[in-house]
């Protein structure tokens, strides 16, 4: 017999073999053949171990080394590492899952926990092909006791006191509809059932056929004793095939058991129905539609009255309910009204089947109590929004329903709160969309649905919905004209007035919704052809382009860096921005949340590769422009939007002069943002060149101090105010006037004026330090305040997940050791003569939702704790100083403290001759948004100029022409984002050197090959 | 199936009762697959042949698999339900045929729950 | 009569002709009988040319208009002959919200048919359609009878290979 030093052990069990292993057993016997092995080393086939799952599986004998989920690649590193020189392969080996991991019950789940099942009662724990599993939970014991106790009216009473209403989509009072049946005479009555679910993203009826069958025919048997009636149809879609073969059994089963047809239960009652199957028209959920389809007609629907409980299939007196108010009726009538309206609101009761889904974590479907607030559907059941995106709106109802957005998260959802809203409970499908959907898309989608359905009888409808139609899809086309909006609303009017049936009524209800909360979408559609959710794809090149506040021409450059163009591609970069390397570095990079690879995988590096091109090529040289014009430009503040305006200004051949207060150019880009982020070199480089062109900037001049308000006035033609927001909101707490009290702000400032004496200890902040905030400014003071030597605990009052600081700064804050405490807000500050010592403070918790959709902090009684600190910084917002503004300027400060723009340009101030942008304006935002102020000054100001002057508008002269090379690849293949390089965490916190480190050149190039080219036009 | 008469639902509900409780002797374990149109669409009917085909193999005659509707969580599909009698019943998430040969090798076999499949025990709660 | 079922054999078998008359018989004197035989005889014939329409119209005693009627009302039903696999695109508002759009383009693109066309090797008909009632799933591509959910643009190639 041989021996063999090793026998290697494949599972070749059903699991592994589909995922593979006799394919990796092949590769293995040629490694070890190519590596002369095969002498020394036994491959073996084994039955199964169980762990199929992690397949193929291998275990290496004698070593007892588990290698799991093996793929052909992996095995020449295997075999090299194990077999050749004795090391196990981490990274292939089995790892034990955490066993004692607690398994949550259904009732830890709050998508179980909150839902109260009355209409889901069996869902998951019948089989719904066996009635005897359907008796054994109560059953047909509803309808035995309606058919042996109780008289038609008594049903009729039950059904009323129950407070049941319609749950198709109309919410009419169900025991109403059947009173009015039951007061009809005739020999021959129908009770119908609509199970033509034709509603996009509403599922609970297939739901209910599939998994309860039996429910609604117990629900028809019943309805059917209240009006006396002895046939009844299922109108089911033929789009429903289980539903459809699932009730089929169910009837042949109940038939059989003789709980349908004659006699049922030994009582005398008959009733015997049959399915109908849909063929494909949203219209035949229409009630009288849905009849004339049963006849074997167009499915148009008939003019009311006569109404189908006088008239209604073949012209005799019929009910037609909706499967999930059947599916309520058996309770109903077993347990009484009373238990029924113990749920609910006033006029509302009962639970009402969502079927959630769209942009939300947890898909499916929801049974609440009406009167649910919409956020704890949306949040605590469904899990909120993934990928960390906003909620945006969340439409109800469908076609004919509307939308109700982030502000009416605490809404009470039901019938008469609801269509308060503007939307309408329909049959329940309710659609939850982030902020990467557009209103008026989601509009368009909708009516051109309702256009395709509308079935053509009425005008209004016919007509109407395809110019509605017309009309938004040349808004989303980027060719709306002004009065577009006002036409819809017009037009929506009359078709909700005058159309025949619920379809048309019903179908401008999306657009109205939209309009209602949205109007502002709308109009940047029309006005500025921009579609913020970057959806409406005729209107641009590619996403990342049109969501960048300066539109820079993404795609152009990536594609060149993948041609190797590095050159070309800075030239593309400063085409747009002034300051590409301080973008590359701290741009809060809004492309990247649009990008269309971040559905496939992830969006690709935008930011990162900004910097690598200005990392890595030949910055282009820049020379003075002459002065052409003879108006003299004033900028008052050398921050990124007056740096921005002088640049474009001086590229058109104007005088430009900026006036700095403080010591060095570059505003918040020098003064707030710490060297780690930025580093110094890199930032001048970019200042230099705006000097270059010719732009004066005089440093250490404050305007109202250094030179006054009416020199200014007189000495310049146009001014322009980009003064930012550079003073610290006070929090308003005892104790904040103590020494060792610093704004965000002020902290940062001092610290970037007086680095050496910071770092060399003249300067002291304390040992343990508090931040207060969760902005990008409360999280660049913690990480200076670590770099110093400190202590360092940030206190926010919201969740992590609320913080306005970008993600990756947070996360790069707590892998440096900063300490995050959520849900913390302070309430004093306490100190020893003028030195800080404590800080108190309370815990806070979530209560409903605010404005933004962000869970509201209620502080906690009786939570107070205390913090031992010798330092506070209170980075808790930022606001503009207007103290050197003259009042008799006509320059208007409001009462946020910022200027008053936008007369007649977008920019301007109440005087004539004085522009304002940035910070200044808009209260604390990004540098891209600041440059994209500076552009737009530009623009205003040059266009003022020259119109008074009565000139022709200013002409760009034709740039260099860069040839974009094309190259896409076929195939996506997944791949994640190119990670960033940075420093060892523990090396970030001795110095100030920048913590990322840039791409390498090979990086590079493999993220800009991931570009899907969305720009391309083929 | 005779006519039923309304004594005949009582004796049904105890009867079904007794056996969807594992009480008549000779089921030990139930195994429900959720199969509704999501449940089928994500792959529930490869995950139930799986099942079916490892108690084949195994020669297990004290465990019983039936089907049912959707559990309402969509996105979790396919569920499956495994039940042991006397114990808390578990509910696997994202279920495909080997991580349901795992189970059923490791729970249903040697009592060893798959704590990483799982999404919980238990079951939901009517009021 | 005669020349109807002439005009039929040139489209269908006669074995086709007898099952379609049986399904006329099995309605014909039943009230609403129009939808369920159309129903049927797509089933069994695949498409509803005009002939077809003209034969159940006299079978069930009916105007052809009404048939021809009911035939374009509905969207079950065709009058065209179909690929051998039907590729349906859901495009209801959760497939929608979820890139159902951009699958639909992709296959578009892939197959150079539009909406309702059928591939010149006659291997797929595309469709989109409204709500599978799949959408946890979304965007979902229904292939035939089987239901492919999670559907990336880059998938739909790998997925339709599938089918030959």
């Amino acid at each position: 017999m041989k021996i063999f030093r090793s026998h290697l052990l494949i599972c070749g069990g059903t699991g592994c073999k589909s995922s593979g292993s006799a394919t990796i057993k092949e590769t293995l016997l040629k490694e070890l053949e190519k590596r002369k092995l095969d002498e020394e080393i036994k491959v073996v086939e084994t039955g199964c171990n169980g762990f199929c799952a992690l397949g193929p599986i291998m275990v290496v004998y004698p070593d007892t080394v588990l290698y799991v989920m093996l793929k052909p690649t992996d095995i020449p590193e295997l075999v090299e590492e194990h077999l050749v020189k004795g090391r196990v392969l981490e990274r292939l080996v089995y790892k034990e899952p955490v066993t004692d991991k607690a398994i949550p019950t259904m009732q830890d789940i709050p998508f179980f926990a909150l839902q109260e099942l009355r209409v889901l009662r069996n869902r998951g724990l019948i089989d719904p092909e066996k009635i005897e599993e359907y008796i054994a939970r109560d059953g047909y014991a509803g309808m035995a006791k309606a058919l042996t106790e109780m008289t038609p009216d008594q049903i009729l009473k039950e059904m009323l006191d129950s407070g049941l209403r319609g749950r198709g989509g109309a919410g009419f009072p169900t025991g109403m509809k059947w009173k009015f049946a039951a007061q009809s005479q005739s020999d021959v009555k129908y009770v119908l059932c609509n199970a033509d679910e034709g509603d996009p993203g509403a599922f609970m009826d297939r739901s209910v056929l599939e998994g309860d069958p039996h429910a609604v025919l117990e629900g028809m048997v019943i309805a059917a004793k209240a009006i006396g009636s002895h046939n009844g149809y299922i109108y089911c879609r033929a789009e429903y095939p289980l539903a459809i073969h699932r009730l089929n059994v169910a009837i042949g089963q109940a038939k059989e058991a003789g709980l349908l047809g004659e006699n049922i239960l030994g009582t005398g009652f008959d009733f015997d129905l049959e399915i109908y199957q849909g063929a494909g028209a949203f219209v035949c959920g229409e009630e009288t539609a849905l009849m004339t389809s049963i006849e074997g007609k167009r499915g148009m629907p008939r003019p009311r009255p006569p109404f189908p409980a006088v008239a209604g299939l073949w012209q005799k007196p019929s009910i037609l309910n909706n499967v999930e108010t059947l599916a309520n009726v058996g309770q109903i009538i077993l347990r009484g009204a009373k238990w029924y309206s113990s749920v609910g609101t006033e006029r509302s009761k009962g639970t009402k089947v969502f079927a959630l889904t769209g942009d939300v974590a947890n898909v499916g479907l929801v049974e609440v109590p009406m009167g649910t607030t919409l956020g704890t559907i949306v949040y605590d059941i469904g899990g909120g929004i993934p990928k960390g995106k906003k909620f945006k709106a969340a439409q109800l109802g469908g076609p004919s329903g509307g939308c109700i957005p982030v502000q009416h998260l605490n809404a009470p959802v039901d019938y008469e709160k609801v269509a308060e809203l503007g939307a309408i409970m329909g049959s329940g499908g309710l659609i939850v969309m982030n902020e990467g959907k557009c209103a008026v898309d989601m509009a368009r989608f909708f009516m051109d649905f309702c256009q395709d359905e509308s079935c053509g009888k009425c005008t209004p409808c016919r007509e109407g919905t395809k110019r509605m139609l017309e009309i938004l899809t040349n808004i989303t086309h980027g060719k709306g004209k002004e009065g577009d909006i006002e036409l819809l609303e017009e037009m929506a009017e009359v078709i909700k007035n005058s159309a025949l049936c619920g379809l048309g009524q019903t179908a401008p209800n999306p657009v109205l919704s939209t309009i209602r909360y949205f109007r502002n979408e709308y109009v940047e559609h029309i006005r500025d052809h921009h579609c913020r959710a970057a959806v409406c794809s005729a209107m641009f090149k590619s996403p990342c382009q049109h969501t960048c506040p300066i539109e820079m021409d993404i795609p152009s450059y990536i594609a060149l860096i993948r041609a190797e163009r590095f050159d070309d591609a800075y030239k593309i970069l400063l085409q747009t921005n002034p300051f590409p390397s301080v973008c590359g570095r701290v741009c809060d990079h809004k492309c990247q949340t649009k990008c269309r690879r971040g559905s496939t995988d992830e969006p690709l590096a935008i930011k990162f590769l900004k910097r690598f091109i200005t990392d890595n090529a030949k910055r282009p040289p820049v020379e003075m422009v002459p002065v052409t014009r003879k108006e003299k430009i004033a900028v008052i503040g050398a921050g990124p939007a007056g740096l921005t305006t002088a640049r474009d200004l001086a590229m058109r051949g104007y005088k430009v002069t900026v006036f700095e207060e403080l010591s060095h150019a570059g505003g918040m880009l020098y003064w707030g943002i710490p060297s780690y982020r930025l580093p110094r070199n890199i930032l001048d480089k970019e200042i230099d060149d705006i000097k270059a062109l010719g732009v004066d900037i005089k440093l250490n001049t404050r305007v109202g101090r250094d030179i006054n308000f009416a020199n200014l006035d007189k000495d310049f033609d146009y001014i322009y105010l980009a003064t930012g927001a550079h003073k610290s909101q006070k929090m308003g707490l005892p104790g904040e006037d103590l020494k060792n009290v610093f704004g965000g702000v002020e902290f940062l400032r001092d610290f970037n004026a007086n680095e050496d004496k910071w770092i060399n200890g003249q300067k002291k902040l304390g040992s343990k330090v508090a931040v207060i905030g969760g902005g990008n400014s409360a999280i660049d003071a913690a990480r200076v305040a670590l770099r110093l030597g400190a202590e360092v605990t940030i206190l926010y009052r919201r969740l992590k997940q609320d913080m306005p600081a970008a993600d990756e700064e947070i996360k790069a804050a707590e892998e440096e050791g900063i300490k995050i405490e959520l849900l913390v807000a302070p309430l004093k500050i306490e100190g020893k003569g003028d030195k800080v010592t404590s800080i108190t403070c309370q815990r806070m918790k979530l209560g409903n939702f605010d404005s933004s959709g962000r869970k509201r902090p209620v502080a906690i009684a009786d939570s107070e704790f205390t913090l031992q600190v010798d330092a506070v910084i209170a980075a808790v917002g930022q606001v503009p100083d207007m103290s050197f503004v003259d009042k008799k300027s006509g320059i208007v400060v409001n009462k946020w403290d910022t200027f008053d723009v936008g007369n007649v340009y977008n920019s301007r101030t109440g005087n004539e001759r004085y522009f304002a942008g940035g910070d200044a304006v808009t209260g604390p935002d990004t540098v891209i948004g600041a440059i994209a102020a500076g552009h737009k000054a530009a623009d205003d100001m040059d266009s003022a100029i020259r119109t008074a002057n009565g000139e022709p508008a200013y002409e760009k002269s034709a740039e260099e022409k860069i040839d974009i090379p094309l190259i896409i690849d076929e195939e996506t293949v997944e791949s994640p984002q190119m990670a960033m390089p940075e420093l060892e965490s523990a090396e970030r916190k001795l110095n100030f050197g920048e913590v990322e480190l840039g791409f390498s050149r090979e990086d590079a190039i493999k993220e800009a090959c991931r570009c899907l080219r969305c720009d391309a036009e083929l | 199936m005779a006519k039923l008469t309304i004594n005949d639902l009582k004796k049904i509900k105890e009867k079904v009762h007794k056996e969807m409780a594992l009480r008549d002797g000779t089921r030990r374990v139930k195994v429900t697959v959720h199969m509704g149109t999501c449940g089928i669409a994500s792959g529930a009917n490869e995950v139930m042949d799986a099942i079916l085909q490892e108690i084949e193999e195994t020669g297990v005659s004290d465990v019983f698999v039936t089907t049912s509707g959707c559990m309402g969580l969509c996105s979790r599909e396919p569920l499956v339900t495994v039940e042991i009698i006397n114990k808390e019943p578990i509910k696997y998430e994202h279920m495909n045929p080997n991580k349901m040969r795992q189970v059923f090798r490791k729970h249903i076999l040697e009592g060893e729950v798959q704590t990483p499949f799982v999404l919980a025990r238990g079951t939901e709660v009517v009021k | 009569m005669k020349s109807v079922d002439e005009e039929l054999l040139k489209e269908f078998t006669p074995e086709q002709v007898a099952k379609l008359n049986e399904i006329i018989n099995k309605y014909k004197n039943k009230p609403g009988g129009l939808i369920p035989v159309l129903e049927e005889a797509q089933v069994a014939l695949e498409y509803l040319p005009l002939p077809v329409q003209k034969k159940i119209a006299e079978g069930l005693n009916l105007p052809l208009s009404r048939v021809y009627g009911v035939v374009t009302f509905y969207s079950f039903f065709c009058m065209t002959p179909r690929g051998k696999h039907t590729v349906r695109v859901c495009l209801g508002t959760a497939c929608y919200v979820r890139g159902g759009k951009a699958i639909h383009e992709t296959i578009q693109k892939q197959f150079g048919i539009e909406d309702g066309e059928t591939t010149a090797d006659r291997l797929f008909t595309l469709e989109t359609v409204r709500c599978l009632g799949a959408c946890g799933l979304g965007p979902v591509v229904v292939v035939d009878e089987d239901v492919h959910g999670r559907v990336k643009p880059g998938k739909v190639k790998e997925i339709l290979s599938q089918y030959t």
